[in-house]
């Protein structure tokens, strides 16, 4: 990273830009009047000394304002950053590497930037301790390495455990076709069946499909082919948004519990008519959308 | 497997109005929802009495269903009451009623079938089915479908809201009958079931006989 002394100085820099500014200035002044000439009254002596001696004084003030500005800009010239050998792109001469060297340098400040800001960001944070979730507290203890490496039968017993919670409409059968990920299998009644796939006891991957539909394809479970309804399509989608709601490593147990008690709620997917608008359909599905505390009913337009 | 669950419901026709206006009346109706034309269906029934030397008259109903092209349905009525009994067969079993003529005869002048166009709306299919019997136009039918779900518990109010939607106030609050009725001894009703294809054969006889009864249009 940068230390301050390369970083860009602001007055310098705003002066240096102000002379060039008056530079540029004074040089169009000095083109202007030579465009205009000596005028319609050439020929008069006077006339012509007087042009070249104001063209003269405009030469001096160009000059003098070259030399300001030559030392302004000597002042500043500690802004050049050097990305070391990286510099060597700069020399590449293929044209789609000429602008390489030039967005690197940008990149580079930008993240340099980014560390001076979140270190502004952080000062200030940590003199307001806004305590608003219990995830600090829980970051400060560390996760518990309990959640990284989960045994299958502790895995088993939660699941079981959470299913008999459920009631008897549900179904949860547990594969483990690929060595130590979990795949549940969740039928819901004669409503919908889903495959919940699990990393330890976190939810990595949702599908949802009609209680018609095959969840198993050539002796395998089919966990990435989407069902045939719009609407199982849609509670898919709203799965996997509960899924990150969900996601708590801290707390995997209860993480999983809270979700597959979300996705029992779908039992009423077809009866339960939108709890804000009161009707079964908006946009010819029923209700695909439920709260993810109250587990209310709603459409996807409805949502509060 | 396909499984289905329709509600099959009469329109009654309007005083003045023909079958084709409804049907186009109808269509508009469905279209306005977002339903798509999605090609044509037909369902018809064909019924065979049996002859004197079977011994107590029985009919067997003939049905094919567009839906599923490869299957015919027969439906032999009990002896006693007015249970049938259904028979899912490959399409040569029509040519096997033909060589069962000396037990079986067609009834002339009975063939019925319902033909129009067929909408899918989301997951829900519309077919609006005009019932001719030879030349005679009888009737409208309207088949709904919700194929997402196949458990009448389940999904009749949704499937009576959609109805309502283009139907209008002749759809019944109640499911239709032939869902309502016990199907065995054991189970309270059909409504608890998931429904099959064979169930919306049993509907369509049901409207198809109610058909044949009536003189003129339903």
């Amino acid at each position: 990273m940068a230390d301050h002394s390369s970083k860009l100085d602001i007055v310098q820099a705003t002066a240096a830009l102000k002379s060039l500014r008056s530079l540029r200035n004074n040089v169009g002044t000095l083109f202007h009047s030579l465009t205009e000439g000596i005028g319609l009254q050439s020929g008069q002596d006077s006339k012509e000394s007087r042009f070249v001696a104001e063209l003269q004084q405009q030469l001096v003030t160009v000059q003098s304002g070259v030399k300001e500005f030559e030392e302004a800009i000597n002042n500043v010239d500690s802004v050049q950053v050097n990305l070391g050998n990286s510099g060597h792109l700069n020399q590449d001469c293929t044209p789609d590497a000429l602008n390489l060297y030039e967005s690197l340098v940008t990149s580079y400040r930008w993240t340099d930037n980014l560390v001076e800001y979140s270190g502004y960001a952080t000062t200030l944070l940590s003199q307001n301790a806004l305590k608003r979730s219990t995830l600090i507290h829980a970051k400060r203890r560390r996760i518990q390495p309990s959640s990284q490496n989960v045994p299958p039968h502790t895995i088993d017993n939660v699941i079981n455990s959470v299913c008999r919670s459920l009631g008897d409409n549900v179904k949860i059968e547990t594969f483990r076709p690929y060595g130590s990920s979990t795949v549940l299998q969740i039928t819901l009644g004669k409503i919908m069946k889903g495959i919940v796939v699990l990393k330890r006891l976190m939810v990595e991957w949702v599908v949802v499909k009609g209680a018609t539909e095959d969840l198993i394809e050539d002796g395998k479970i089919d966990m990435w082919g989407e069902s045939r309804y719009k609407v199982f399509r849609k509670v898919t989608e709203n799965a996997n948004a509960a899924m990150l709601h969900f996601y708590s490593p801290a707390y995997p147990e209860l993480a999983i519990r809270s979700f597959l008690t979300w996705f029992n709620s779908y039992q009423s997917l077809f009866t339960s008519p939108c709890k804000k608008c009161g009707h079964h359909l908006h946009n010819l599905l029923p209700p695909t959308w439920r709260d993810l505390r109250t587990l209310d009913p709603y459409h996807e337009d409805c949502k509060p | 497997m396909l499984f289905f669950n329709f509600s099959l419901q009469l329109f009654a026709v309007p005083e003045g109005k023909s079958g084709p206006q409804v049907i186009e009346m109808l269509t508009k109706r469905a279209i306005a929802l977002g339903a798509v034309l999605s090609g044509s269906f037909i369902v018809d029934c064909e019924t065979y009495s049996s002859t004197a030397s079977l011994g107590a008259p029985r009919s067997v109903h003939l049905l094919h269903n567009s839906e599923t092209p490869a299957s015919v349905f027969a439906l032999l009525e009990a002896a006693s009451g007015n249970k049938t009994v259904a028979l899912v067969a490959d399409n040569l079993f029509d040519l096997l009623m033909l060589k069962l003529s000396n037990f079986y005869t067609a009834k002339k002048q009975t063939k019925i079938e319902s033909r129009g166009p067929r909408f899918e709306a989301g997951d829900f299919l519309v077919k609006l089915g005009s019932v001719t019997m030879g030349p005679a136009f009888k009737g409208i039918l309207v088949e709904v479908e919700y194929q997402a779900c196949s458990l009448p518990a389940a999904c009749w109010d949704l499937i009576r809201e959609f109805m309502q939607g283009f139907l209008g106030g002749c759809v019944p609050s109640t499911p239709p009958p032939y869902i309502q009725v016990c199907s065995f001894f054991l189970l309270p009703s059909r409504f608890g079931d998931m429904l099959g294809t064979i169930d919306g054969i049993n509907q369509y006889l049901e409207q198809f006989n109610a058909f044949r009864k009536t003189t003129g249009i339903r």
